[in-house]
């Protein structure tokens, strides 16, 4: 608003009265209309709270740790770590397919094989998980593709079962949450200065030796990210477990559907989202921190 | 030298030809399972096997039959699921658009308080198990008095697809420099006409670009439409599953590869309105 004090010297009567809105009033204005939206999703995270500590039966009066209690039991613990383990299992894998393609994409210069490969990562991200099931139902299957091939190779004598247990549902949650470990790792990577490659193929060092030694390290906030988007987005994964674990993978949000659906249990629903819910924020907060600081690090030392 | 397979050694910070084979068939193997599903579309066998024994067009035949004459058995025809499918993507792709501009020039233009709550707030659907997000909308809509049908999938909606319009309207808005607004403000516009016939103007190609993100993530929903959707009320997505839901109808792969093909469309476009800077996430 300086440019209007400048004509007011000239004399100039100002050409509309200012309002005294302070800034931080109009902001929020501007944000109201998207913050109705988000209002919608924390009232909507409170209820569940509520629910979770409510009594079956009588839902919004009762008040117990029931709920909380029966998610103690082995059945639901063995699926809280099931859960965790798939989640953990899938980011690291994912990562580890994500480095390289997102090494590439951050240094591609084609314009055309960008787009192809920008596509290649969005559509597995985008396109509904459900079309993407009936695919790995194809592949996995007893008389499936991977099967087919590792018969072929003499790797296996009889078709081995992949379907409807963990190996199968982990292939699936490494394929359908790999662009999110590809995005960030690729805007790291993008970030990274080519001089420094270039100084340290200056220096004599084998091009493995650069990657490792200087662009890998650089690019490690974005690694993190990645790894971390992919744990939360696995973590509450529902369409792969029901469909290619076809209810033998009970993970914790199956468990969650799965209490409404046949049980009409809501407060035992609800206590099992409350552990998504708390599970996710614990990791996304705890790798802020980390790459919080390793990019204060990397800031530091430059 | 843009040819990536060009015969001389790459220079440092060039993609060598190694990792470039490498991501090539990790890439492959990513959108594996959408090829192997659009190649079984064109099977003339009546079995899942992979490759198929023969080829024919007969599942999109088939597929065309239960499009223009529902089966009796169907609770819910293809075309009427299409048309809600088609009506809340659309719906969710303006009214997210619509509130997610004034909240990306909050965002990226004031300095004010509470504004890294508001930051935080804005990702959080990203991050929020879609699980959760369902069980907990299912429980706000079914204690309310009235019944909203086709409303309380667009709110989810708009919800979900939040993030990401407003991640690309305020990249769109982080280019356009302050100065044109002023320059329009001391030629005499109000601040709003400024904003309107100024800015939003310039930040078209990331509004658009949030538009159609908008519209690819209703229209690909499943998980959270899972738990709002009844009997009357279907998208396209939830027809599907419970057209396979006790066995694989090959039908159900030729609507898929439509599905994959305006997917794919979408996102071509989206790219060549983005241009290089990449999509924001």
């Amino acid at each position: 608003m300086e440019h209007i004090d400048l004509t007011d010297p000239v004399g100039a009567a100002p050409l509309r009265p200012t309002k005294a809105v302070s800034p931080t009033v109009r902001a929020w204005l501007f944000l109201t209309p998207s913050m109705l939206f988000l209002a919608v999703l924390v009232a909507a995270s409170l209820l569940v709270l509520r629910m979770s500590i409510g009594e079956k039966g009588a839902e919004w009066s009762g008040f117990s740790l029931a709920s909380y209690a029966q998610l103690a039991e082995p059945y639901y613990l063995k699926s809280l770590l099931l859960t965790l383990r798939l989640a953990l299992f899938s980011a690291l894998i994912a990562v580890a397919l994500a480095i390289p393609v997102g090494y590439c994409m951050s240094r591609l210069q084609s314009p055309f094989l960008r787009r192809i490969f920008l596509a290649a990562v969005l559509l597995p991200l985008l396109v509904n998980l459900l079309l993407q099931s009936y695919g790995w139902l194809v592949i996995l299957g007893p008389a499936g593709m991977l099967n087919q091939a590792l018969m072929g190779l003499g790797l296996v004598d009889r078709p081995m079962m992949l379907l409807y247990n963990q190996t199968g549902v982990l292939m699936g949650l490494v394929q359908t949450a790999f662009p999110l470990a590809v995005l960030p790792i690729a805007s790291a990577m993008r970030g990274v200065s080519r001089t420094y490659e270039e100084a340290a193929a200056t220096l004599g060092a084998s091009r493995v030796r650069v990657f490792c030694q200087v662009v890998l390290p650089m690019s490690l906030p974005g690694v993190f990210t990645g790894a971390t988007l992919v744990f939360a987005y696995n973590a509450s994964s529902f369409v792969v477990p029901l469909l290619l674990g076809g209810r033998r993978v009970p993970m914790l949000a199956v468990m969650v559907h799965d209490q409404i659906a046949p049980l009409m249990n809501w407060p035992a629903a609800s206590a099992a989202g409350v552990v998504l819910i708390v599970t996710t924020l614990a990791i996304m907060t705890f790798s802020e921190y980390v790459t919080g600081r390793r990019r204060r690090m990397l800031e530091a030392s430059q | 030298m843009s040819n990536p397979f060009r015969s001389h050694a790459a220079l440092p910070g060039e993609t060598g030809r190694f990792a470039m084979i490498l991501s090539g068939i990790i890439l492959l193997l990513a959108v594996l399972p959408i090829l192997t599903m659009i190649v079984m579309s064109f099977s003339g066998a009546s079995n899942l096997d992979f490759p198929p024994s023969s080829y024919s067009l007969q599942w999109y035949e088939a597929a065309w039959r239960t499009f223009v004459s529902p089966d009796a058995s169907d609770v819910l025809s293809l075309g009427q699921a299409l048309t809600t499918s088609l009506l809340v993507s659309c719906l969710t792709m303006v009214l997210a658009t619509l509130v997610a501009v004034p909240a990306s020039y909050a965002l990226t233009r004031c300095e004010f308080r509470g504004k890294a709550v508001a930051l935080q707030l804005m990702s959080l659907p990203l991050v929020f198990p879609m699980v959760v997000l369902g069980l907990a909308l299912l429980l706000v809509f079914d204690s309310l008095p009235f019944h909203m049908d086709t409303s309380r999938l667009v709110i989810a909606h708009v919800i979900l697809a939040l993030p990401f319009v407003v991640k690309n309207c305020t990249a769109a808005m982080v280019s356009i420099g302050t100065e044109v607004e002023e320059a329009a403000q001391m030629l005499g516009a109000s601040p709003l006409r400024a904003i309107r016939d100024v800015v939003v103007p310039l930040m078209r190609s990331g509004i658009l670009a949030g538009m159609l993100l908008a519209f690819i993530v209703s229209f690909n929903e499943f998980t959270v439409t899972y738990f709002l959707y009844n009997i009357d009320v279907m998208t396209v997505p939830i027809w599907m599953y419970s057209r396979t839901v006790s066995s694989l109808d090959p039908t159900v792969f030729s609507f898929a590869v439509l599905i994959v093909l305006i997917d794919f469309a979408l996102i071509w476009a989206l790219e060549k309105l983005v241009g290089d800077g990449g999509v924001s996430f």
